[in-house]
């Protein structure tokens, strides 16, 4: 202890200076945390989260009474995040390759800036452009095709909305690091397969496909650790939070939103948000674990 | 147009062939799809209201209006109010997460700290693990009592363990042991090595984490949403999410009545209005964003390479 004190003083200028985060992280992400024993209480706010009669298992045996909301949520959330993952690596590659082989350079690096401008809007943004596209009767797609599709209460169709509005706003961004690694491709190599023949097909799947292969292996185990969570603003603000859309939109994130304006059953919340914790950290823990075993420099711990 | 066939040249090395010319029209096609909305958006801002109403909205309105942005300035008190909040909020966010996430990052990067094991694992931990949105709602509005508190808009935004981590090894990889102990040598304390050599060093890497951390306090509606009741402490995007709510209040119920309607003021379901609140909303950032690209492009690699 008199060590531990002696120590403190001699690096009490490290001490202060970590200690504006540390108390940050403490308040606002560590005492959350806490928090989450609301699932094996009955919550009321009069008595708090501490002082909650607690109810053992109840909220989780309510979770599974009425699955047929969890299952759904649960199911949404990792559909979208297969979909947009599958379909959202392959334009980010795609698209990487694509600017990198184009000889007009400048040309590229316009298009470029051009196409990272819509992660910077946000989802509160983009739901009224979306709106100006869809809407039934002012919006650009049911003008054009002369149809009168009601898209706001049409959930089938919102999975591909949704896609398409997801790549429309991450893909160029997406790419970025994706160039990065091609900027670092050694360009004797691409001189060498030139002189042995071959072309631009060959090149790209001998020489460009390869060396991109560790950076997609790392960002696909990597993303595995965020399955649990969704981009709330795409479910939440871009479907307008309509009820008729929640079989095919609703995610646990939106879910947990919702629950909280409308104050309904935080027992059965606190277990979804539990379930959610849990699950979200082992998906971490496998997608670390998986990513040392491959490229330990890029490994998060 | 002169500049626009120079950029078209080919580079000395490569050849331009077909497939060059398909590329280009591909790639000129994606940068059309990611472009147009934004486009749209401007459009709309300066389209006569009956023109929408009547055809829809269209790339290239049939008749111009300045009275879309004509009407966001007259409900401009709120919108200036909201403009000061959000500005405030980024402003301050982003410069003391800067300064506090740096501060920490240069303590744990220095090897003779004996905490510095134990604040690496204390960083890393909310990156695996957190407490969600409903149980951080209840502990911040009960028991801190920040409901309404413009603190609810900066802090949870303040610090992140991946940017941490980005200017940490910075400082690791780009700073010069070396630079520092010099410094020691000649008697500078902690403070003193810290302010004036590491901090002006790592500027790259504070544009791009900066710059995105900016991007992000900009855009928080969820927090927002959450926490702020009060007009004078609503941001922008909290603005944007009412005008939506007010349309489709009115949208479902058509029988409120006129006097409601006026009072409601700009908020009534004008679409060249609504699109200029947006475009006020989304301009600054792309005007801002261009001189910022190189370095959050640079930054963005840096914290690929090593976490």
């Amino acid at each position: 202890m008199k060590k531990f004190m002696e120590n403190t003083w001699k690096h009490r200028a490290h001490v202060i200076m970590a200690l504006p985060v540390f108390l940050i992280l403490f308040f606002i992400m560590y005492v959350p945390m806490a928090g989450l024993v609301m699932a094996f209480k009955n919550f009321n706010y009069a008595d708090g989260i501490w002082k909650s009669p607690w109810n053992g298992l109840d909220n989780f045996k309510f979770l599974l009474a009425s699955k047929a909301t969890f299952i759904s949520i649960t199911k949404n959330t990792i559909l979208y995040y297969l979909l947009f993952t599958l379909v959202g690596t392959f334009l980010n590659v795609t698209l990487a390759i694509m600017i990198d082989r184009l000889v007009f350079k400048r040309m590229a690096k316009t298009m470029q800036t051009l196409m990272i401008i819509p992660v910077f809007i946000s989802y509160a943004a983009v739901q009224f452009i979306v709106y100006a596209f869809i809407s039934s009767d002012t919006g650009i797609i049911n003008h054009m095709l002369g149809t009168s599709t009601r898209f706001y209460s049409t959930a089938k169709l919102w999975p591909w909305i949704l896609l398409i509005v997801k790549m429309w706003k991450d893909t160029g961004y997406g790419s970025v690091l994706y160039m990065s690694v091609l900027a670092g491709i050694d360009a004797e190599l691409y001189e060498a397969a030139d002189i042995d023949g071959a072309n631009s097909w060959q090149k790209i799947w001998h020489i460009t496909l390869p060396s991109l292969v560790p950076m997609i292996t790392v960002m696909l185990l990597l993303s595995v650790g965020t399955v649990m969570h969704s981009d709330t603003g795409l479910f939440y603000q871009v479907t307008r939070n309509s009820g008729t859309l929640y079989s095919t939109t609703q995610v646990i994130d939106a879910y947990v939103l919702n629950a909280i304006f409308k104050n309904s059953n935080f027992g059965f919340v606190a277990a979804t948000s539990f379930f959610q914790s849990i699950v979200g950290l082992l998906l971490m823990l496998l997608a670390n674990f998986s990513v040392r075993k491959i490229a330990p420099e890029n490994a998060l711990f | 147009m002169a500049k626009k066939n120079k950029d078209l040249e080919p580079s000395k090395k490569e050849k331009v062939t077909f497939g060059q010319i398909i590329l280009a029209i591909i790639l000129l096609a994606f940068t059309v799809f990611a472009f147009m909305p934004v486009e749209l958006t401007f459009v709309a801002a300066f389209t006569d209201e009956k023109s929408i109403t009547q055809n829809g909205f269209r790339f290239w309105p049939l008749q111009w209006s300045l009275a879309g942005i004509g009407t966001v300035l007259r409900y401009g008190q709120q919108l200036a109010k909201s403009y000061g909040v959000t500005i405030f909020v980024t402003v301050v966010g982003t410069f003391m997460g800067l300064l506090f996430m740096s501060m920490f990052a240069y303590s744990i990067s220095r090897k003779e700290f004996y905490l510095a094991k134990f604040l690496s694992i204390f960083l890393l931990i909310p990156m695996l693990f957190n407490g969600g949105t409903l149980s951080g709602y209840i502990i911040f509005t009960s028991y801190y009592h920040l409901k309404d508190s413009l603190w609810l808009l900066i802090l949870p935004l303040c610090v992140s363990t991946m940017n941490v981590i980005i200017l940490r090894t910075y400082i690791v990889n780009s700073i010069p042991g070396e630079l520092m102990e010099a410094a020691k040598i000649d008697g500078a304390g902690e403070y003193r090595t810290f302010f004036q050599i590491t901090l002006p060093l790592l500027k790259p890497s504070l544009a791009a984490v900066g710059f995105m951390m900016a991007t992000a306090y900009w855009n928080d509606w969820q927090n927002a949403l959450l926490y702020i009741d009060s007009d004078a402490k609503k941001p922008l995007q909290l603005l944007l999410i009412n005008i939506q709510k007010s349309i489709e209040f009115l949208l479902n119920n058509s029988n409120v009545p006129a006097s409601a309607r006026a009072a409601m003021g700009g908020t009534i379901p004008q679409y060249s209005a609504t699109m200029a609140t947006v475009l006020v909303v989304i301009g600054p950032i792309m005007v801002v964003y261009p001189f910022f690209q190189k370095y959050f492009i640079k930054g963005l690699t840096v914290g690929s390479v090593k976490g």
